[in-house]
């Protein structure tokens, strides 16, 4: 066990030695800054002030030599070697609703939604639950690193893990996934992480926007919200966009919930059409501001993708004078 | 309705640097440029990097968290990966003393 002190801010924290700095921090109820959790955004940097530190993945993209030089580290993939000083702004929104945990579960369901998503539903050994819209992250056995994966479902009790995941051509741990887990099969599991969760309290009705998998978070917050007392009153929008016919997901899991039809409408685009599709052609955010008549300051606005979806998002939200506390977002590396 | 607060002395700003000011619940980046003043959010619009702590650049702030940049006067994005245009507060100068207009 590590001491990690964080000297500008007078606190300190226990962090295992085979844990990493930031999930430690995150444990403690610390407010450490991240959002990917796997190396690639750079957010949860942190300068070594003291001690010694060992990285899981030395040739991470969130961090460059210029940062390196800087003596900063990712806290994401950082384990420490003892005691450690460490300078990182903590902040009051980063704090963890639920603190994440860490535990094993076997592999009790899947199911096909397309072509290339399949839903994998988890047992956990240890239950703890999470937020509609943040994710945890799984480690299969024999693939390098965990991987952060959207939830799909909602619970209180966190007993069952539930998530949509995404062949990617190269993906080791999605290919491990689809092409040799077999139901009862164990995998490590952490969690919940994730600050693009349900607000229950925004006035306002309710954008979702997805693309390939982040379908996942955005069902999940569309299960919460057919559910929420607070939001009974409240429009959703749910607009999903692929690339052809095939790709086509989601409408069947939010027809089962109460007021699809009335108050939760569900939208598709595709930006490679077959000539026979009758829908919307085009990209998924030039669908999600015609939807909304073009208002889109109006709306909490939710969305999960691929990074060029995420960021033709936020620069139309910024375009159209949205107020940055509506957006929540979570970019899929 | 728009009031006006004191955040720091000029005296306490050198001259090519910034100071961070926590004033009236707000975090603010305080920066003297020539001798001038310039005073935005502290906290960088895309990540959560310390717009005090970053590097003075010309008119461009860069952040020390991702390498994006700001202009220090109008707030706007000059270098990805900031995309959301920073706030800037009118500045006024009176008695050795900087103050901006909420």
């Amino acid at each position: 066990m590590a001491r990690i002190e964080i000297p500008a801010a007078n606190i300190a924290f226990e962090c295992p030695e085979n844990d990493t700095i930031l999930r430690a921090a995150l444990r403690s109820g610390l407010g450490a800054p991240y959002e990917c959790n796997v190396g690639s955004c750079g957010n949860c940097q942190f300068e070594l002030l003291e001690g010694q530190v060992h990285s899981l993945y030395p040739a991470a993209p969130g961090l460059n030599e210029r940062m390196k030089q800087r003596n900063r580290h990712l806290g994401c993939q950082s384990q420490p070697l003892g005691d450690c000083k460490i300078k990182v702004p903590l902040r009051e929104d980063y704090k963890a609703k639920i603190l994440p945990a860490r535990t094993h579960g076997a592999l009790t369901r899947m199911r096909d939604l397309t072509h290339d998503i399949r839903e994998f539903r988890f047992r956990l050994d240890s239950a703890n639950a999470f937020l509609p819209g943040q994710y945890g992250l799984i480690g299969v056995e024999g693939v390098e690193g965990a991987r952060a994966y959207s939830y799909c479902n909602i619970t209180n009790v966190g007993d069952e893990w539930h998530f949509q995941i995404k062949r990617m051509p190269n993906g080791a741990c999605s290919n491990a996934l689809f092409d040799h887990i077999k139901i009862g099969a164990r995998v490590s599991l952490d969690g919940p992480y994730g600050n693009a969760y349900l607000r229950e309290d925004a006035p306002r009705d309710l954008l979702c926007v997805a693309g390939g998998s982040g379908l996942s978070p955005m069902i999940s917050i569309s299960r919460a919200f057919a559910q929420s007392e607070k939001l009974k009153d409240r429009m959703l929008h749910f607009v999903y966009g692929g690339r052809a016919m095939r790709d086509l997901a989601g409408e069947d899991m939010l027809r089962e919930l109460p007021g699809f039809g009335t108050r939760i409408h569900y939208h598709a685009a595709l930006s490679m059409a077959e000539p026979e599709w009758k829908g919307r052609a085009g990209f998924v955010h030039d669908a999600a501001k015609d939807v909304v008549g073009g208002k889109l300051a109006d709306y909490e606005i939710y969305y999960a993708g691929p990074p060029p979806m995420t960021e033709a998002i936020t620069r139309m939200a910024i375009e159209n004078k949205v107020p940055v506390g509506q957006l929540h977002f979570d970019r899929f590396y | 309705m728009s009031q006006t607060i004191e955040l720091c002395k000029i005296s306490e700003v050198d001259e090519g640097s910034a100071k961070r000011v926590e004033a009236h619940g707000l975090s603010l980046a305080v920066f003297n440029l020539n001798g001038a003043f310039y005073v935005m959010d502290d906290a960088c619009s895309h990540g959560p990097g310390s717009l005090s702590e970053g590097y003075i650049q010309g008119d461009n702030i860069e952040c020390d968290f991702h390498n994006g940049m700001f202009n220090i006067k109008t707030g706007e994005v000059v270098e990805p990966p900031c995309l959301i245009p920073q706030k800037v507060y009118k500045v006024t100068v009176k008695d050795e003393a900087v103050f901006i207009e909420t």
